[in-house]
């Protein structure tokens, strides 16, 4: 069960990472300004994966 | 035909069907052929019934936009794994993935287990590689409804793995599984982002569904620089 839920969600880091992209997108479309969550979310997302990748 | 999905979804499926092979073929050196083609075809079978499933559940009239939302996240949960890893194999922080030494590490674990042992391994191994796939396949059918064709690009995968690891009858390992990896990454992380903003903020992307292809150069350059940018101070803490 641990390797299947490993496979799907990978580990508590991937999620905390992805969680915090979601948290930038979901700010901004809060804040009425869906319009720089377009730039901002993929700004994030890069941040995430280069915290993920020297970690 | 979901032609946008075609790429990823018969990347993702072929990086992992290679790891399946490898795991199924070390098996069958142990309980022979047949045995262990029979647990991989038992873990198929598994995913076509989660993939069948899930496609009739999904399809019950659930709300679109929180359907959409829960496949964003989750091609963001796999994309930025599967890129981050790609990213630190790449700069030389991580050893790339050896589908030799995968190949005697099943080896040395079915070494010493009995025969069901070593078809549970074969099992699982194909289910669990599998799982990703039917993620994949479950995510972009959820977005185009095109369940079929889908399933076949992942089968289409499959045949091309086996047919290749039955012609050298050995581990793939001249699959550059890392570049596949990298443009995997960056193709699901934009999918990702994309679904999910819209999922949250409805059509914002400018030039809608033409925006992925920008937001899958961001991923892939972005990718490629952090790449380099890594491997630069890693040499830099070495000297």
């Amino acid at each position: 069960m641990k390797a299947f839920a490993k496979t799907l969600f990978g580990d508590a880091w991937n999620i905390i990472g992805v969680a915090v992209i979601v948290a930038v997108a979901e700010g901004l479309t809060a804040l009425h300004h869906a319009d720089w969550a377009v730039f901002a979310m993929p700004a994030a997302g890069l941040g995430v994966i280069a915290w993920l990748a020297r970690r | 035909m979901d032609w946008p999905a075609f790429l990823p979804l018969f990347l993702t499926a072929s990086v992992e069907w290679v790891e399946a092979f490898t795991i199924v073929l070390a098996v069958s050196l142990t309980i022979g052929w047949g045995a262990a083609i029979g647990a991989a075809a038992a873990g198929l079978g598994t995913l076509a019934a989660l993939t069948a499933l899930t496609g009739g559940a999904l399809s019950l009239g659930l709300d679109l936009h929180a359907i959409q939302l829960v496949i964003g996240v989750f091609l963001l949960l796999f994309g930025v794994r599967w890129l981050a890893k790609a990213i630190a194999r790449q700069a030389g922080l991580k050893p790339l993935h050896d589908e030799d030494a995968e190949f005697r590490e099943t080896r040395a674990t079915i070494g010493k287990g009995d025969w069901f042992a070593a078809w549970l391994v074969a099992y699982k191994g194909t289910l669990l590689e599998g799982l990703e796939v039917w993620l994949i396949v479950v995510a972009f059918s959820l977005h185009s409804q095109a369940w079929v064709s889908n399933g076949l690009v992942a089968l289409l995968a499959l045949v091309v793995v086996c047919v290749a690891g039955v012609a050298v009858h050995a581990p793939l390992r001249r699959v550059p599984e890392n570049a596949i990896k990298f443009v995997v990454g960056a193709m699901i992380c934009s999918f990702g982002s994309f679904w999910t903003l819209e999922a949250l903020a409805g059509n914002v992307w400018p030039g809608g569904d033409r925006s992925l292809m920008g937001l899958a150069l961001f991923f892939l350059a972005g990718g490629q620089a952090l790449a380099a940018v890594l491997r630069a101070q890693s040499r830099h803490v070495a000297v």
